[in-house]
């Protein structure tokens, strides 16, 4: 694992220097996880392809401004293509309601704490979740991995508006606090 | 449009990684980010805390089409703003040369590079592709200073040469070569180390590389971080 996020990190390097055929490398390394999560924010499988190609020609644009410290490459990347998918479910407008009433359920079953804990750097975000009350942190959940926003997170979580945006605000601190 | 307040500032990152920022105030972040080291910050320990968030989701294999639609998109963009010279050897050759190769880094190598004076102390540890220390750089007054921390076996028909990248460079400038033997290759030339500066050490043929880039691939690099004042 270690030594696949380091080579990610050498091929960014090698991308900032204008070296386009690395690339692909990082594509055949990253292209399902990207696109597994653009399709959790999208769940269409044109549009998310669109937020991977997207991302793929930011990677290429903004290789370098990736440097090691700002933490490990597949992470940096994967928020490009979060960023990506985020803006496309902004332009096709998210405030609509979602007519999927299963979306979200696995992002809150409480087996999900243990998946996060299976990875890696894990198991203290998992702790620190742990300690939230389920509103909070389903919350922030239904926002990281399928991109809902705040109407439609209340709707889910059957909360007021108002009530959805300050849980989440508290929550992001209280984890911020338990993880330093 | 984004908060002096350290708190509100800390909370507009972390709704920006979350995802939960409407497009306008998302997009006022995103401009703002270039000329805002701190809140770049900010959103980088943001985008640390919450990343095992994004295993969670199953991996889904991309459409076939995908790849060659990137490759479309990225060659009507025109040339890369970089151009290094074409890699002569795949990738995966140098690491056999690597690992096979008999002549041994001396213990301890240190080579001295003079270069114009820098004003503050600067080091990086050179990592290897599998994230292990190799050498530790130190530049002071000018001086570039290389210890190797961990020899290991060198290809006999490659030769090691060092490169900097100054910050917003597009290209690396030569440093020359790191003999086997332990003596010093000096390269005049007016680059300062700085802050920033990307040090590499490339494989290369005999005499180093001939087209004045890196042709062999990356075995170490590292960025120049400043220690303190001088």
């Amino acid at each position: 694992m270690d030594g696949q996020h380091q080579s990610m990190e050498f091929l960014l390097a090698d991308i900032a220097r204008g070296r386009r055929d690395a690339l692909r490398p990082v594509y055949d390394a990253q292209a399902s996880r990207m696109f597994g999560v653009a399709m959790a924010i999208l769940r269409d499988r044109e549009a998310a392809a669109d937020a991977v190609h997207d991302a793929f020609l930011k990677i290429a644009g903004r290789a370098g401004q990736y440097d090691s410290a700002r933490g490990p490459a597949a992470a940096w990347m994967m928020g490009i293509v979060r960023n990506a998918a985020l803006d496309r479910a902004r332009a096709r407008g998210r405030e609509l309601p979602t007519d999927d009433p299963g979306l979200g359920d696995a992002a809150l079953e409480p087996r999900v704490l243990e998946e996060i804990a299976e990875q890696e750097d894990g198991r203290r975000l998992q702790e620190c979740l742990d300690q939230l009350d389920a509103h909070p942190r389903g919350a922030i959940l239904l926002a990281f991995v399928h991109g809902l926003s705040h109407p439609q997170i209340g709707e889910r979580l059957k909360a007021p508006l108002g009530t959805v945006k300050s849980m989440i605000r508290r929550g992001l601190l209280r984890l911020r606090e338990c993880m330093t | 449009m984004i908060p002096e307040d350290r708190e509100e500032r800390d909370l507009l990152a972390a709704e920006y990684v979350l995802g939960t920022l409407e497009a306008r105030e998302a997009a006022a972040l995103e401009e703002a980010l270039p000329g805002d080291a701190g809140l770049r910050q900010e959103v980088d320990r943001w985008r640390r805390r919450l990343a095992p968030l994004s295993h969670l989701q199953p991996a889904l294999d991309p459409p076939p089409a995908l790849w060659p639609r990137i490759e479309a998109s990225l060659a009507g963009l025109g040339p890369a703003p970089s151009r290094a010279a074409p890699r002569r050897e795949k990738a995966g050759w140098m690491w056999r040369g690597w690992a096979l190769g008999s002549t041994a880094l001396a213990a301890g190598l240190a080579a001295f590079l003079w270069l114009r004076p820098a004003p503050e102390r600067l080091t990086t540890v050179l990592l290897t592709q599998r994230d292990q220390p190799a050498w530790l750089v130190e530049a002071q007054g000018g001086a570039l200073r290389l210890a190797a921390l961990n020899p290991q076996p060198v290809d006999p028909s490659r030769v090691l040469q060092l490169w900097a990248l100054p910050q917003g460079a597009t290209a690396p400038t030569s440093l020359g070569l790191i003999p086997g033997d332990g003596s010093v290759t000096v390269t005049p030339g007016g680059l300062a180390p700085s802050p920033g500066m990307l040090i590499e050490i490339s494989l290369e043929p005999p005499g180093g590389s001939p087209t004045g880039r890196p042709t062999g691939p990356i075995l170490f690099i590292g960025r120049l971080t400043a220690v303190g004042g001088a």
